[in-house]
């Protein structure tokens, strides 16, 4: 048995209210690792990618990896997966928090939840065993109540629950793990909903993985820790969490404003900062388990419209989507509309995205207030947005149009409405603008996902915060605003960068210490001797297998493009006169990559890869 | 004629290139404090002992620009540190400042929110530093 890992899964049947564990050999964990990477191997081994993703055949998948629960930094992480109903490709969303390493604890790798219940239920794994039990009671209650509830019987569970918005099947509702943090992306919190599973509760205290060299895990550890102490970038996210962002972006072109048509508004994002957030709102700084970093905001809002107990803050891309993307720049709105997606269970860039097209659509009055309800959608009225938020959550009049992201409304919408949206295969951009960074529009293009920045460390490599020269052929600084020479710095990036989601690593974490750090732990806990030709081409096969799973849902090369908002050049900031050459971009990459025409990888890289029962269906 | 990079020269003329920028005074209208470089020895680079530069800003105007000791140094509001090549590939527009910073390359002491509110007068004054005709101690002008 390899190390690290806790060395069976559950399988619980809703419909059955059965459970069993299942064991995974070792030479499929040495070539696919854990995590979201598993995940899609498990998926295309055992179940039908073709099955409606609100129907009880899409399995929802809960999966750590080796390194959680070891102790190193930023490995408290775990993947929720599953087919999306956002965006009917695959979809993962990893999450930091408090229950992977109690999964781990409780003797599971991860949880694989099959079928739908008759009626709603509570999911619970612990040392003495597994139960479902009854959650009628819980059922149409937010999530920050439901977690009180079920951390009042047992103040050191675990617990992830979805709100009102996976209950009604919004399909940009997400999974709140303890309050502050979310698998958040491309509606995952619907197939809970989809399951009647209103919430997993995990409790582990026993179960130790084992780790195949100790000695070298101490050293790893010790050079990750003095690694993050000297990173002025770990110092940034402590003292500004992720929002530090927000004023470097706005320099540099990063930042959406004005739903992706406006730039350079710096006032704007001053008010919106990090550091503006630190001075006037943040109670502490908050850690996921065993991160030195601390990136998580505890904020309090004492007074004013949008007064907000002391509870999870806002991240970057909260911070814009509900501001600059609004044109709002009062930061207590912003604190108050993360507090109500986090209650009702939506993905706070889904939701904002949708309702900064609504925005929009109402300027050029192609809404009207009467069919919003009554609500003065004009730029920055966070009071009809904040509404707006909530009747998204109950799917209630106009709400349930954004209910299901900007997407899905723009299509029931009609008219010119797609060309407001940032989107790539169903998922709204996050709040990186392409035009700023061309290595991210590819990176949106061609994560598998859709648009996502999660899936790859681009925003690292490309915006200058790692550079890896060791690892990989790179530059000491990219320019954003050129596309040439990104196809493979994006390539590299997404092969090391995706196994952030199998190893269960922190992004942060990875972009703090060196890539040798990173190896020499992973190394140790697991004993598979990796050298950074393995890691890379790991990373490789994690890309590739869940392309081939969108490919075999109908993804191709049509599929590939950015949008023609992404592709409109704005006339100010730091974007200015630019949009990616994407046509060098994908041609490059599609080389790399070795993809066909059609987008679908080529039989001799799916071979040197060891994705034989991939090819076999994709060339059936 | 370039000057000799890092002399008291060098500084007087970096000093009075900002004092010239028509945008510096409104972008670093805000900015209070001193900042000092610290420029790490590299004998093979024609730099064979460390050098210390201070520089005072105050709410766009400047005051002392000087080449100091150690002491001076360290006693600025900010103080960042970096080797001499890497300095160099700042003020070529090679290397920016904040990447630098955020990959270890450059190492800085002092407030960093501070620094990140005030990112445009950081960016500007890297900007004028690049358009000071220099001679670089491994120039071979």
């Amino acid at each position: 048995m390899a190390g690290g890992y806790a060395g069976k899964f559950l399988r619980v049947n809703l419909a059955e209210g059965s459970w069993s564990d299942f064991t995974v050999g070792d030479d499929i964990l040495r070539r696919f690792i854990g995590g979201s990477c598993l995940a899609a191997k498990l998926f295309l081994d055992r179940y039908p990618i073709d099955a409606d993703p609100l129907s009880p055949e899409n399995p929802l998948m809960i999966m750590t990896g080796p390194m959680v629960g070891s102790g190193f930094p930023g490995t408290s992480r775990f993947s929720v997966c599953a087919k999306s109903p956002q965006t009917g490709i695959w979809a993962e969303s990893a999450c930091g928090g408090t229950f992977g390493p109690d999964l781990k604890r409780a003797g599971y790798d991860g949880i694989v939840i099959e079928g739908r219940s008759h009626g709603p239920v509570t999911l619970t794994v612990d040392d003495s065993g597994v139960r479902l039990s009854d959650a009628s009671t819980l059922w149409g209650r937010d999530i920050y109540e439901v977690t009180d509830e079920l951390k009042a019987r047992d103040k050191s569970a675990k617990v992830l629950v979805i709100g009102p918005a996976g209950e009604n099947l919004a399909r940009i509702a997400a999974i709140g793990n303890d309050k502050g943090h979310f698998s958040g992306r491309a509606g995952l919190g619907a197939v809970m909903g989809s399951k009647n599973l209103k919430a997993v509760v995990v409790r582990g205290t026993s179960a130790k993985a084992a780790r195949a060299d100790d000695e070298g895990f101490k050293l790893a550890m010790k050079a990750a820790m003095q690694e993050i102490k000297d990173s002025a970038l770990a110092e940034g996210l402590h003292m500004m969490g992720s929002d530090a962002n927000m004023d470097l972006g706005m320099v540099t072109g990063d930042v959406p404003v004005k739903n992706w048509t406006s730039g350079g508004e710096f006032d704007l994002a001053a008010s919106l900062s990090g550091p503006t957030m630190r001075e006037k709102y943040l109670t502490k700084a908050h850690a996921c388990t065993n991160c030195p970093i601390a990136c998580k905001r505890v904020v309090k809002v004492d007074d004013g419209p949008f007064a907000t107990a002391e509870g999870p803050g806002p991240e970057y891309e909260t911070c814009a989507v509900f501001g600059t993307m609004m044109m709002n720049p009062d930061l207590t709105a912003v604190i108050k509309a993360n507090e109500l997606c986090n209650r009702y269970g939506m993905d706070t860039i889904s939701c904002g995205s949708a309702v900064a097209l609504a925005m929009e659509l109402y300027e050029k009055g192609e809404i009207t207030e009467d069919r919003l309800g009554g609500l003065d959608l004009s730029w920055g009225n966070m009071d009809a947005v904040l509404e707006l938020v909530r009747r998204m959550a109950y799917r209630e009049g106009f709400g349930d149009i954004l209910a299901d992201g900007a997407v899905h409304a723009a299509r029931r919408l009609g008219g010119d409405a797609m060309d407001a949206v940032v989107h790539v295969k169903g998922l709204e951009a996050p709040m990186h603008d392409p035009r700023g960074f061309h290595g991210m529009g590819l990176a949106y293009m061609m994560s598998n996902r859709g648009a996502c920045h999660l899936q790859h460390f681009v925003l690292a490599t490309e915006q200058g915060m790692a550079s890896w020269p060791q690892l990989f052929d790179m530059k000491d600084d990219y320019e954003g605003t050129t596309s040439e020479g990104k196809a493979a710095l994006v390539y590299n990036s997404e092969n090391y960068g995706i196994l952030a989601n199998s190893l269960s690593i922190c992004h942060y974490v990875a972009y703090s210490i060196r890539p040798e750090t990173l190896r020499d732990a992973f190394n140790a806990i697991t004993g598979f001797g990796f050298d950074f030709a393995d890691i890379l081409s790991t990373g490789m096969r994690d890309w590739t297998l869940k392309r081939g799973f969108n490919n075999l849902l109908g993804i191709t090369s049509k599929d590939d493009i950015l949008p023609k908002r992404a592709m409109t050049a704005l006339e100010e900031g730091g974007a200015a006169g630019s949009v990616p050459d994407t046509a060098l971009l994908l041609k490059e990459y599609y080389a790399l990559r070795a993809l066909d025409e059609r987008g679908f990888p080529k039989a001799e890289m799916l071979d040197r890869l060891g994705l034989d029962e991939l090819k076999s269906r994709l060339y059936q | 004629m370039p000057i000799k990079a890092m002399t008291q020269e060098w500084m007087d003329a970096y000093k009075a290139a900002i004092q010239a920028d028509p945008e510096y005074k409104g972008i670093a209208k805000d900015w209070e404090g001193s900042v000092s470089l610290v420029v790490n020895p590299e004998p093979a680079r024609n730099v064979p002992d460390p050098i210390y530069l201070f520089m005072d800003y105050w709410h766009g105007d400047v005051g002392d620009f000087v080449v100091c000791d150690k002491a001076k140094a360290d006693s600025a509001k900010f103080v960042m540190t970096g080797d001499y090549a890497r300095w160099k590939q700042v003020a070529y527009k090679e290397l920016d400042a904040t990447k630098a910073l955020l990959q270890g390359k450059l190492k800085m002491r002092g407030d960093l929110p501070y620094v990140v509110r005030n990112i445009k007068t950081v960016n500007k004054v890297i900007d004028i530093l690049g358009r000071v005709d220099t001679l670089w101690p491994d120039d071979n002008k």
